[in-house]
């Protein structure tokens, strides 16, 4: 007998089959398709092109950071278009070049162990029967815009696109460790994945985080992505989702979870990822020797996409202009908006609320002068914290949020 | 895109008739059937499903860079050295550093990340990255910016 939603369901896995199979092919032609158009991402200093990529599997159009393994930023203009970001926009960004091409849904086990009564291996299938959760959050790596740093520092030199928003389908991270049972005394949660470092004794990427953080109904564990499965090079076939922090700690092809009766004290979490325990993670260029922490919440940010930046445009007295905003561990209060180098501020009006830690889209209108306008964007959160006119600097390149500048030209 | 082959459209013929049948059992946890030729056809992608979501099996091909160091002071020991684990872009992307911090990057390669550099090797790969086009800017500045791995934090940008 035929079952409707069965042959439907078959029917968009046999669609995506074939894509895979089609991809497949185009991955061994992927040399000569890497450098197509170049993009200027206008590092300060230079050195700031990079090649435009449709080589990867699941992604379309990419600017090139690193092919192995994969950096892949998305473009400015795609965050003009949704406060979604499209899955095959979204930015790629792996450690370590031993990543798994082939996940199997039937044998993948995600496994719950350490210091739990009963450990677990779940299966895709219990995962999804699981209750579930829906969230819209950005995610944005530690070293986003790490480029626009002056002093420049050492690093993936992303430009302003190593982020992206998405609706994120899973399960809660509690439900799975009260599945476990946590015994008393957990102190951390710590989160392995599939992919692995190329050398031995090298250190495997896992972080963690706090065992009241893991339990804090927010933090998920996602296999829903914008309302698909999620692309390999964004974590198939499950991720962990933190909402509000940065995504060092949001696990790709998570496999592991591992409640420990003590701090993480590995290299991921005790070496690398750390911020000057300074506000606004801010110490003088050159400086060393000062205290650190591991990086956490994000902060609010904002950018104009409405137009690219050095973009000349016959004048006009006034111009609307929009672009995306977050508020970091919070929702959106207001965005302002100026073209005179801060002086004076316009209000905007805030697109539809899709939740506190999603992008949400602004609008509005300023005043232009003949030649260049530095149009600026300023973000507050609902904590009543606004970005800052000054950049920070720090030697990793993290957590860069000041009010970023569009310079329009009206001729 | 290329029309598939005949055998990969009679793959895909066997995956809808395995997610079928898949599809019908109840928790979804049935196997798909063994596929009715023994030819070394991929195999068709599996998947797993409940309450309205779906979950396929992927595999894909990642794209292969066998792009390497340009001309330049001991290329070949960069060459040798410094494709394997990354791209030579990770390099050749990175703004202007003093020498102290493409040392400290080289010394974090070897001595955390476990590169199987020679320890012989380490001036000639400082050498090249340092003559690179890219960095004949002035240095962002002129300290070191990364503190020795082994005593301090890495805070060296590595990472992100």
């Amino acid at each position: 007998m035929y079952n409707f939603d069965a042959g439907l369901a078959s029917e968009t896995s046999r669609r995506r089959f074939l894509r895979h199979a089609a991809l497949g092919t185009a991955g061994l032609a992927a040399a000569p398709a890497l450098a197509q158009q170049l993009v200027d991402l206008k590092l300060p200093g230079g050195n700031a092109e990079r090649p435009m990529t449709s080589a990867f599997p699941g992604k379309g159009s990419m600017i090139l950071q690193r092919v192995h393994p994969p950096l892949l930023e998305t473009p400015m203009d795609v965050f003009d278009k949704s406060v979604f970001t499209p899955n095959d926009q979204f930015f790629v960004r792996w450690h370590w070049a031993d990543i798994p091409t082939s996940i199997d849904v039937e044998t993948f086990r995600l496994n719950v162990f350490g210091h739990v009564n009963r450990p677990l291996s779940i299966s895709l299938a219990q995962l999804l029967r699981l209750p579930r959760v829906e969230m819209a959050a950005v995610n944005q790596c530690s070293g986003n815009s790490r480029g626009l740093f002056q002093p420049r520092v050492a690093g993936a030199q992303w430009g302003n696109g190593a982020m992206g928003n998405a609706k994120w389908l899973g399960v809660r991270l509690r439900d799975v460790l009260d599945l476990a049972g946590v015994k008393t005394g957990a102190v951390q949660v710590r989160f392995g994945a599939l992919d692995q470092p190329v050398v031995a004794g090298a250190p495997d990427f896992e972080k963690a985080l706090d065992i009241d953080h893991a339990r804090d109904g927010e933090v998920m564990i996602a296999f829903g992505m914008n309302g698909e499965q999620l692309p390999l090079l964004n974590g198939f076939p499950c991720r962990l989702i933190v909402p509000g922090w940065y995504s060092t700690y949001w696990v790709k092809m998570l496999n592991s979870i591992e409640v420990l009766p003590g701090p993480d004290d590995q290299y991921w979490m005790a070496k690398a990822y750390k911020i000057p325990a300074t506000p606004g993670a801010n110490v003088a260029p050159g400086a060393r020797d000062f205290p650190t922490v591991p990086i956490n919440r994000m902060i609010p940010r904002s950018w104009m996409t409405s137009l690219p930046d050095g973009q000349t445009i016959a004048y006009e007295a006034s111009i609307p202009v929009g672009g995306i905003a977050m508020g970091g561990d919070c929702g959106v209060a207001k965005v302002d908006v100026s073209s005179d180098g801060g002086r004076t501020w316009y209000r905007t009006t805030l697109g539809a609320d899709e939740g506190r830690y999603s992008f949400r889209r602004w609008d509005g209108r300023v005043p232009l002068r003949r030649g260049a306008n530095p149009i600026m964007v300023r973000c507050w959160n609902t904590n009543g914290v606004a970005q800052p006119m000054k950049p920070i600097w720090n030697p990793g390149g993290f957590m860069r949020g000041n009010i970023e500048t569009t310079t329009i030209i009206a001729a | 895109m290329k029309t598939p082959s005949p055998g990969i459209m009679a793959a895909g013929l066997i995956g809808l008739t395995g997610i079928i049948l898949v599809s019908i059992g109840a928790p979804s946890s049935r196997k798909a059937p063994a596929p009715i030729s023994e030819t070394s056809e991929p195999a068709p992608p599996t998947s797993v499903s409940a309450r309205g979501f779906s979950l396929a099996s992927t595999s894909v091909d990642l794209p292969v860079d066998d792009a390497t160091y340009p001309d330049g002071p001991h290329a070949d020991v960069i060459n040798a050295n410094c494709t394997s684990c990354h791209s030579a872009s990770m390099a050749l992307t990175q703004p202007a550093l003093s020498v102290d911090q493409w040392k400290a990057t080289v010394t974090k390669m070897r001595e955390v990340y476990k590169a199987p550099v020679a320890e012989k090797d380490v001036d000639a790969i400082v050498a090249y990255l340092i003559a690179m086009p890219s960095q004949k800017a002035a240095p962002a500045t002129g300290k070191a910016q990364d503190p020795d791995p082994k005593v301090a934090p890495d805070v060296s940008g590595g990472t992100g």
